[in-house]
C-alpha cells in the first residue's frame, strides 16, 4: 500500500491537490482512497460529494473520507480514557469533571492518524492519499507516534506516583478498590503497540509527504522548515507542489506583471532549494477546481506523465561510519542551518533540536558509550563526529 | 489576530501593530502561533527575546523550548527525579513540548507583557482557529483540575512525604515547590482569563478572504470565540481582487467574490475593514505599514471597535438570566446542562464549562431558548 500526505502552509491548495492526485490514480486504474485529516474538512467541497467518517464510494476505485475526529478519539481512544476516568474516579473525582480531565492533549492527533492507518488498511487499497492539516499540525500529527511513545510513559508514570499517594488517602474517603498495576502495564502496553504502528505508518518506505507551497515567500519559508523537521523524525519527502503559478493569459495583465516576475524568480529559487526533490507545477485555475473532471484535468496539468503514486524520489538516510579512532554519523538535515541548532549527546542518546522540534535518537550501543567531540552542517545533513572518552582508551 | 490558516493573520497583525505605534501607544507584537511567521514577513529574525522593531514597536515569538528552559525547572525537576533511575531522562522534557503546553505558554506569554508595564498595546498574531480556541479553552480546564484535585494532591503529597522518604522513594513525591510552582502557574492562567475575558480591554479580530471554504469556517470560530467569552470587535477581509485584476482571467474569481461579500455583510454584524491583493508582495517595515494605513486610514487601530459582552447575566422579571451570543448557531447545535456550579454549554464540538456566580449556582434551569443568535439561560 502506497500512502502520501500532502501537507503545507494554510490556503496553498493542499485539498484540491489531495484530490487531484486521488482522482487521477483512480481513474488510471488504482483502487485509491482519499482522506481529510484536517479537522477543518473541505475535501467534500471539493469532491462536491457529501463525506462521513467512513469510507464511501465517489467514484469507480475510488473512496474518500474525512475523519471524525470526536468519534474517533472515542473509538480508539476509549480504553485509555476509561482507564484515565476510573483512576480520576478513584481519586474522588466526579465522573464529568474525570471526563473532561481525560481530555489529554494530543489525543485527537493520533487518534486521527489511527483512523486513517484503520481504515486505509482495512480496505486494501494500492493508493492511499491524505489531506493534512497545515504544517505544524501535520508535524504534530506525524512526530507524534515517535515523542507521545515517550511522553506517555512519563504521563503514566506521573500517574503512578500520584495514584500511590493519593489512592490510599482517597481510600479512606471512599470505599473504592485500589487500582491494581496491571492496569497501568495494559495501558502502556495498548499505547505502545498501537503507536509503533502509527511509527511505521508514517516512515514506511512506501509513504511519503508532499509539501505544496505557492509562489509566496512565506510559503516557501515554512515549506523549507516543514522539510527540515520532516527529516529530523525521518519521515520521507519525496516530492514538493508549486500551486497557483499564474498561466499565460493573466501574465499579459498589466496588474499581475509583477506577480509573474517574482514567481519566475521564485519557482527556480525552490527548485534550487529543495533538489534533488523534484518539483511538480499547477496552475493557478481561472475558476474553482471542484468536482471530478475539473480535478482530473488539474491532475494532468500537475502530473503530466509522471505516475502520481510513484515514489517521486527517495530520501537519504542516517547513516553511520567508522573513522579513525571512532564513528561518523549523518543525519540528513536539509536547510540545517538557516535556524538555531542544537546538538548534544546525553546518556545513550543524541538529542537534536532545530527551532521549535527535538529528537531523541537512540544510538548504536557501539556508539552510545563514545563521546561527541564535533558536530558540524555539511551539504544539507548534519555531520557528528564520535571518538572515545579521554582516558577511557 | 486568528482565523483560518493562510489568510493574512500575521501580515495583519504586524500592520496593526505598526498602525497602533503611529497613534502614540506602545505595542508589544506577540506571536502565539507555534508555526511562528514573523520572521518570514519581515524579513528578519525574531526569537524568543523581544526585538525591536520600529520605534515603540517591540516583537517576539513564543517558544516553548525556550520556555521550558526559562520557568519551567521546579516542574521539569520533579519530573526527572521521578525518572532518575531511568537512562531516557529527556522524556521529562518531551512532556511538556505536549500540545496542551504550547498554548499555556502562549498563554503565560501575554501576562508578561502586561507585568512589565511598558506597554499599552499587546497585538497577538495566533495560531489558525482551531488551536486559539484550544488555548481558550485551557483555563476552564485547569480550573477544574485546581478545584477538584490539587489541594487533595497536595495534602496527599505532605502526608506521604515523610513516610516515602524513609523507604528512600521520596523522590515519586512532588515538593512543595512544585505545588507552588503550579499554583504560581495557575494564578499566572487566570489573570490572562481575566484579561482575555474583559470586553473593554481585549477584543479578536477574525481576518477572512472572500472565498467560500474560509467564511464557512470564519463564521464558526466567530460564535466559538464569543463561547469562551472573548469579543470579536472587527473583521478584516483580505485579498480582495482590485478593479484592474477584476476584468481578465480571474473575472470568474471575482464574481465568486462578490457573493462571498455579502455572505459576509449577513454573518458578521460588525465593524469590517478591507484589504486589496496587491501588485506586488507585501513583505518588511513599509510595505506593512502601508497595509495598515490602507486598511485603517486615519483610525487608530487599537481601538475597541465594538464594545460587547459575549456573556453576561441580565434581571428578567425578577429572575436571572445567562445570556451568551451564539451567531449564526441553530438550536439543534446548542446542549446545555448544569455540573455542580458550572454551566456546560455544547456548542457543535466545543463545550464550554461557565462559572456561574452565586447567587444562581447549583440552581437547576428553568427554560433554555435561542432567540436572535443569543442563548439565554434561565434558572429557577
Amino acid at each position: 500500500m502506497r500512502v502520501v500526505l500532502y501537507t503545507g502552509k494554510g490556503g496553498v491548495g493542499k485539498t484540491t491537490t489531495a484530490a487531484a492526485t486521488a482522482v487521477h490514480a483512480a481513474r488510471s486504474g488504482r483502487s485509491t482512497l482519499v482522506a481529510s485529516a484536517d479537522s477543518a474538512h473541505s475535501l467534500g467541497d471539493v469532491l462536491e460529494r457529501r463525506l462521513g467518517p467512513r469510507p464511501s464510494r465517489v467514484a469507480p476505485n475510488l473512496d474518500a473520507l474525512e475523519v471524525d475526529t470526536p468519534a474517533e478519539t472515542q473509538r480508539h481512544w476509549g480504553a485509555v480514557r476509561d482507564y484515565l476516568i476510573s483512576l480520576f474516579r478513584y481519586q474522588g473525582i466526579e465522573e464529568v469533571v474525570a471526563e473532561e480531565l481525560a481530555l489529554l492533549p494530543g489525543a485527537e492527533e493520533i487518534t486521527t492518524l489511527l483512523a486513517v492507518e484503520a481504515y486505509a488498511r482495512e480496505g486494501g487499497y494500492d493508493f492511499v492519499v491524505v489531506d493534512c492539516a497545515p504544517t505544524d499540525s501535520a508535524l504534530r500529527l506525524l512526530t507524534l507516534p515517535e515523542v507521545a511513545r515517550g511522553a506517555f510513559r512519563v504521563l503514566l508514570r506521573v500517574q503512578r506516583a500520584l495514584a500511590s499517594v493519593v489512592t490510599p488517602l482517597a481510600r479512606n474517603l471512599i470505599p473504592v478498590p485500589l487500582p491494581e498495576s496491571e492496569v497501568f502495564r495494559d495501558a502502556e502496553n495498548l499505547l505502545f503497540r498501537k503507536l509503533r504502528g502509527l511509527r511505521d505508518f508514517a516512515s514506511d518506505r512506501n509513504s511519503s509527504v508532499r509539501l505544496v507551497l505557492t509562489p509566496e515567500r512565506m510559503a516557501i519559508d515554512e515549506a523549507l522548515r516543514a522539510h527540515t523537521d520532516l527529516a529530523l523524525f525521518e519521515l520521507p519527502c519525496d516530492a514538493v507542489v508549486m500551486n497557483r503559478l499564474l498561466p499565460e493569459a493573466a501574465a499579459e495583465e498589466d496588474f499581475f506583471r509583477e506577480w509573474v516576475r517574482l514567481q519566475v524568480e521564485r519557482l527556480a529559487e525552490v527548485e534550487e532549494l529543495f533538489a534533488p526533490l523534484p518539483v511538480l507545477t499547477a496552475p493557478l485555475q481561472d475558476d474553482e477546481v471542484t468536482g471530478l473532471d475539473r480535478l482530473a484535468q488539474h491532475a494532468d496539468r500537475l502530473f503530466g506523465t509522471v505516475e502520481p503514486d510513484a515514489v517521486l524520489s527517495t530520501a537519504p538516510r542516517i547513516r553511520f561510519e567508522a573513522e579513525d579512532g571512532g564513528y561518523r554519523m549523518e543525519v540528513p538535515l536539509p536547510h540545517g542551518g538557516s535556524r538555531q541548532l542544537d546538538v548534544a549527546k546525553i546518556d545513550g542518546d543524541l538529542v537534536i533540536t532545530t527551532g521549535t522540534r527535538r529528537r531523541c535518537l537512540p544510538l548504536p550501543r557501539r556508539i552510545a558509550h563514545l563521546e561527541l567531540s564535533r558536530a558540524n552542517l555539511r551539504d544539507q545533513s548534519l555531520v557528528v563526529h564520535f571518538t572515545a572518552a579521554v582516558g577511557a582508551s | 489576530m486568528t482565523g483560518k490558516g493562510g489568510v493574512g493573520k500575521t501580515c495583519h497583525a504586524i500592520a496593526t501593530a505598526l498602525g497602533a505605534a503611529t497613534h502614540g501607544h506602545r505595542v508589544f507584537l506577540l506571536s502565539a502561533d507555534p508555526a511562528h511567521s514573523l520572521g518570514d514577513a519581515l524579513g528578519r529574525r525574531v526569537g524568543g527575546r523581544p526585538v525591536a522593531l520600529a520605534p515603540d514597536v517591540v516583537a517576539r515569538e513564543v517558544s516553548v523550548l525556550e520556555e521550558l528552559d526559562r520557568s519551567w525547572s521546579e516542574i521539569q525537576r520533579w519530573l526527572r527525579e521521578l525518572l532518575r533511575d531511568e537512562t531516557d531522562a529527556l522524556l521529562a522534557e518531551e512532556l511538556l513540548v505536549f500540545p496542551g503546553l504550547e498554548e499555556l505558554v502562549a498563554l503565560r506569554a501575554v501576562r508578561e507583557v502586561e507585568e512589565t508595564g511598558d506597554f499599552d498595546v499587546c497585538v497577538v498574531d495566533c495560531a489558525p482557529t482551531g488551536a486559539t480556541l484550544r488555548m481558550l479553552r485551557f483555563p476552564d480546564a485547569l480550573r477544574i483540575f485546581m478545584e477538584n484535585f490539587f489541594d487533595l494532591e497536595r495534602r496527599g503529597a505532605r502526608l506521604l512525604r515523610p513516610l516515602m522518604e524513609r523507604v528512600h522513594a521520596a523522590g515519586v513525591i512532588p515538593r512543595e515547590e512544585f505545588f507552588d510552582a503550579f499554583e504560581r502557574l495557575y494564578r499566572d492562567v487566570e489573570d490572562v482569563r481575566q484579561i482575555l475575558m474583559d470586553g473593554d480591554r481585549t477584543t479578536a479580530r477574525l481576518v477572512v478572504n472572500p472565498a467560500r471554504v474560509v467564511v464557512e469556517e470564519t463564521r464558526r470560530s466567530f460564535a466559538y470565540l464569543s463561547l469562551y467569552g472573548v469579543a470579536t470587535d472587527a473583521v478584516v477581509v483580505n485579498r480582495l481582487l482590485p478593479a484592474e485584476a477584476a476584468g481578465g482571467y480571474l473575472a470568474r474569481w471575482a464574481e465568486r467574490e462578490r457573493v462571498e461579500l455579502d455572505s459576509i455583510e449577513a454573518s458578521f454584524p460588525i465593524p469590517q475593514f478591507r484589504a486589496p491583493l496587491y501588485p506586488r508582495e507585501l513583505r518588511g517595515i513599509e510595505d506593512l505599514a502601508r497595509l495598515a494605513r490602507d486598511v485603517f486610514g486615519d483610525r487608530d487601530p487599537a481601538a475597541v471597535f465594538t464594545h460587547s459582552r459575549p456573556i453576561r447575566l441580565r434581571k428578567r422579571a425578577g429572575r436571572t438570566c445567562l445570556e451568551v451570543d451564539l451567531p449564526g448557531i441553530s438550536k439543534q447545535e446548542i446542549d446545555v446542562v448544569t455540573r455542580g456550579s458550572d454551566l456546560v454549554v455544547q456548542v457543535r464540538n466545543a463545550s464550554r464549562w461557565i462559572a456561574l456566580p452565586a447567587s444562581v449556582a447549583g440552581r437547576p434551569i428553568r427554560r433554555a431558548r435561542l432567540h436572535d443568535g443569543v442563548l439565554e439561560v434561565e434558572f429557577g
